[in-house]
């Protein structure tokens, strides 16, 4: 009873300490976590930056003015217009 | 018996005692030796093991045309590496075939090295994977950018190359360095036991991401150029050439584009003499494609009028020891016969006239002299001798465009001071750059009628007829240059061929210069480039949506009125009696009649008797009393 009554005074604080202890690992553990997932976010970022600039890089390459122009010529049979023919550019 | 027992039990427990000091002891040394004597060294392995420096990438800024197409880009592509000492002998051979170079290159690279060595830069995905998959101890895969320009030779001399190594080499890749490039961060991040980064890095230096640049190049009307330019240059059996399109309300360059091309996506492949510029870095002598300055400087003086008439000598002058030559021998001619003639003799009057002084500060506001600084390097000033060594031979000679030189840049960005009305604006690459102020060169009215002359020169009269696409007026001036031999003197078989001009001419939107080095065919700017000129301006006019005007029952070139500004004489009852043959000759440009004189003096006889039944180009023969 004695020891009871000793250690009463004690005992939240013990329990609100651990409590702490419990919370601070478990933020630690929250904070790596969102570390991880960030740094997977930011690959994913960068990975997607780049296959934009390939894909830019593909739409510059296929509407190249003379690649247009030949094509225009060889697969689909047409000519520079002559004066009369452009009406509205 | 029991005091034995129990010295031996005191004993072990001293011996156990003693073993266990012993071993404290050890221990409390091997202690200070950890944190005392080797504390430095072990703290620096631990903080490597816990902390890892990253390198982030910065990736170079895009360079867009106008109207925001990529005109190059940087992208990320594998590329091999290795530890040196690593790599096992018996690997070499397999590695030597995915690489696919010889067993013998290979060992060259990794003998005598120890660390770190490329070995393929800026391969393929499928290459690098192929590498990869043998699984050669040693053997890493890196990341690095590499810098591709989807229209390759249309614009590979204007935007230049970039090295492996990500620095701009030549071209505005070259001279954008500093703001294309990005610079490279450095950040410290600590690390789990798994070596998987912990949250709270910092950065020892941030990364500056590099800056995207836009130019005022259209890729269209760029690839009309480059197309237009291969086709003429080929035709010609031409060495080389180049095209400079300007648009002249506000310097805008739209192309700039030279011959032979390059591949800047593979330079390497190509001579270092095929990467240059040749329409800022090349220059050569304008030959008459200048005159039209001379004019200008003419009427600036005020001594001078568009009807003013200057005796040609018939095609051939001597001028201080110095023989003159014109190909269309004349007489007598107007400032509009001068330049549609394009007569040497008449140009070197004028300059004479005027005078070394005025001559040297028309050219020099023109821009003729100095780099127009849009930010190439590389970039020519061209060549204009100082006024105190102009003797008249020199003055003449410069008047019809020998002893100076111009870059195709500098003859473009002149040609824009006729199109705007006699403001100089200063030429521009990079869109927005428009920090240099406007200025006035040639007074308006001047301006004004030398582009109506310069109509002239390209009428079916004018030695510039096949610059003139259907539909379009043209106003501008052809040139043929001799080149000039190591020693100075000229040759008589290597040649330049110019033409330069504004389209359409009543309201320009495009200046247009051509350059043609040593044609083999024709050696005239009118036949060799003039017909380029043609070419770029009727693809590129109906694509900025300049229509052409086809009139059916008219000619295509109207009369000039080459005295706009100034009183007409009367003609009383429609009759030009008494009047001086300088009003007439105002009348007839006025009403676009051809005019046929007698003599000089006063009118004392016409045919017809009357001008009120006349229409545009119909004769009119007067007789003169002197």
């Amino acid at each position: 009873m004695n020891i009871r009554k000793h250690f009463r005074p004690w005992l939240p604080m013990a329990m609100l300490l651990l409590t702490m202890v419990a919370a601070q690992i478990w933020l630690s553990h929250m904070r790596y976590e969102v570390a991880q997932s960030t740094q997977r976010a930011q690959q994913e970022q960068q990975l997607l930056v780049d296959e934009i600039n390939k894909l830019r890089l593909e739409l510059a390459s296929m509407t190249r003015p003379e690649r247009l122009r030949r094509l225009a010529k060889s697969e689909l049979g047409m000519r520079p217009p002559r004066p009369l023919q452009v009406i509205r550019p | 018996m029991k005091n034995r027992e129990s010295i031996f039990i005191r004993r072990r427990l001293e011996a156990v005692a003693a073993c266990l000091a012993l071993g404290i002891a050890l221990l409390a040394i091997r202690a200070v030796d950890l944190q005392w004597l080797q504390a430095d060294r072990l703290m620096n392995m631990a903080e490597k093991q816990r902390y890892r420096q990253f390198t982030v990438i910065a990736p170079r800024g895009a360079i867009t045309d106008a109207k925001g197409r990529i005109l190059a880009e940087s992208i990320e592509v594998p590329s091999i590496a290795a530890i040196a000492s690593e790599i096992p002998q018996k690997d070499m051979k397999k590695l030597a075939r995915a690489l696919k170079m010889p067993v013998a290159r290979l060992r060259q690279k990794l003998d005598g090295r120890k660390g770190f060595v490329w070995l393929a830069r800026q391969v393929s995905p499928e290459t690098a994977e192929r590498i990869m998959a043998l699984n050669v101890p040693g053997v890493r895969q890196e990341t690095e950018w590499r810098r591709y320009q989807p229209l390759g030779p249309q614009t590979g001399h204007l935007l230049g190359f970039v090295g492996v190594d990500g620095r701009g080499l030549e071209g505005l890749e070259h001279s954008l360095d500093r703001r294309l490039a990005g610079i490279a961060g450095t950040r410290l991040v600590q690390r789990d036991a798994r070596g998987r980064s912990l949250p709270g890095g910092i950065w020892l230096r941030r990364p500056v991401i590099g800056q995207s640049v836009r130019l005022t190049l259209d890729a269209s009307i760029q690839s009309m150029a480059y197309t237009a330019l291969a086709d003429g240059i080929r035709r010609q059996n031409a060495k080389g050439g180049s095209v400079v399109v300007i648009r002249p309300q506000d310097g805008a360059i739209l192309a700039m584009a030279s011959w032979p091309g390059f591949n800047p996506n593979n330079f390497g492949k190509f001579r270092p003499d095929e990467w240059r510029n040749r329409a800022a870095t090349d220059v050569f002598e304008p030959g008459s494609a200048l005159k039209p300055f001379t004019v200008a400087a003419a009427l600036a003086s005020g001594k001078w009028q568009p009807d003013s008439r200057v005796y040609c000598e018939k095609g051939q002058w001597h001028v201080a020891g110095h023989t003159i030559h014109d190909d269309h021998p004349e007489a007598w001619l107007d400032m509009p016969g001068l330049l549609a003639k394009s007569s040497n003799i008449g140009a070197a009057k004028l300059a004479l006239d005027i005078g070394a002084e005025r001559m040297h500060r028309m050219l020099s506001e023109i821009g003729l002299g100095r780099r127009s600084d849009i930010g190439l390097s590389g970039e020519s000033p061209g060549i204009l001798p100082p006024v105190q060594r102009w003797g008249p031979i020199e003055t003449a000679n410069i008047a019809f465009g020998q002893g100076v030189a111009v870059t195709p840049l500098q003859l473009a960005t002149a040609f824009c001071i006729l199109a705007n009305g006699g403001l100089y604006i200063h030429p521009k690459l990079i869109d927005g750059d428009d920090s240099q102020p406007v200025k006035r060169v040639l007074p308006e009215q001047v301006a004004r009628q030398v582009m109506l002359m310069l109509e002239y020169a390209t009428s079916p009269e004018g030695t510039g007829r096949h610059a003139v696409p259907a539909g379009y007026r043209v106003a501008g001036k052809t040139g043929t240059a001799q080149k000039a031999n190591a020693n100075g003197s000229y040759a008589s078989d290597r040649f330049t061929a110019v033409f330069a001009g504004a389209v359409p001419a009543d309201h320009p939107r495009l200046v247009i210069v051509v350059v043609v080095d040593e044609p083999q065919g024709s050696i005239y700017g009118g036949q060799v480039a003039a017909p380029i000129f043609r070419h770029i301006a009727e693809s590129a006019l109906p694509y900025l949506g300049v229509l052409p005007q086809i009139k059916k029952d008219a000619p295509q070139w109207k009369a000039m009125p080459i005295v706009a500004g100034t009183e007409i004489p009367a003609t009383a009852g429609g009759s030009l009696y008494g009047l001086s043959l300088r009003e007439v000759r105002r009348v007839a440009a006025v009403h676009g009649y051809r005019l046929r004189t007698h003599g000089s003096g006063w009118v004392v006889r016409q045919s017809p008797h009357t001008l009120h039944n006349l229409m545009a180009k119909d004769v009119v023969e007067v007789w003169l009393d002197e």
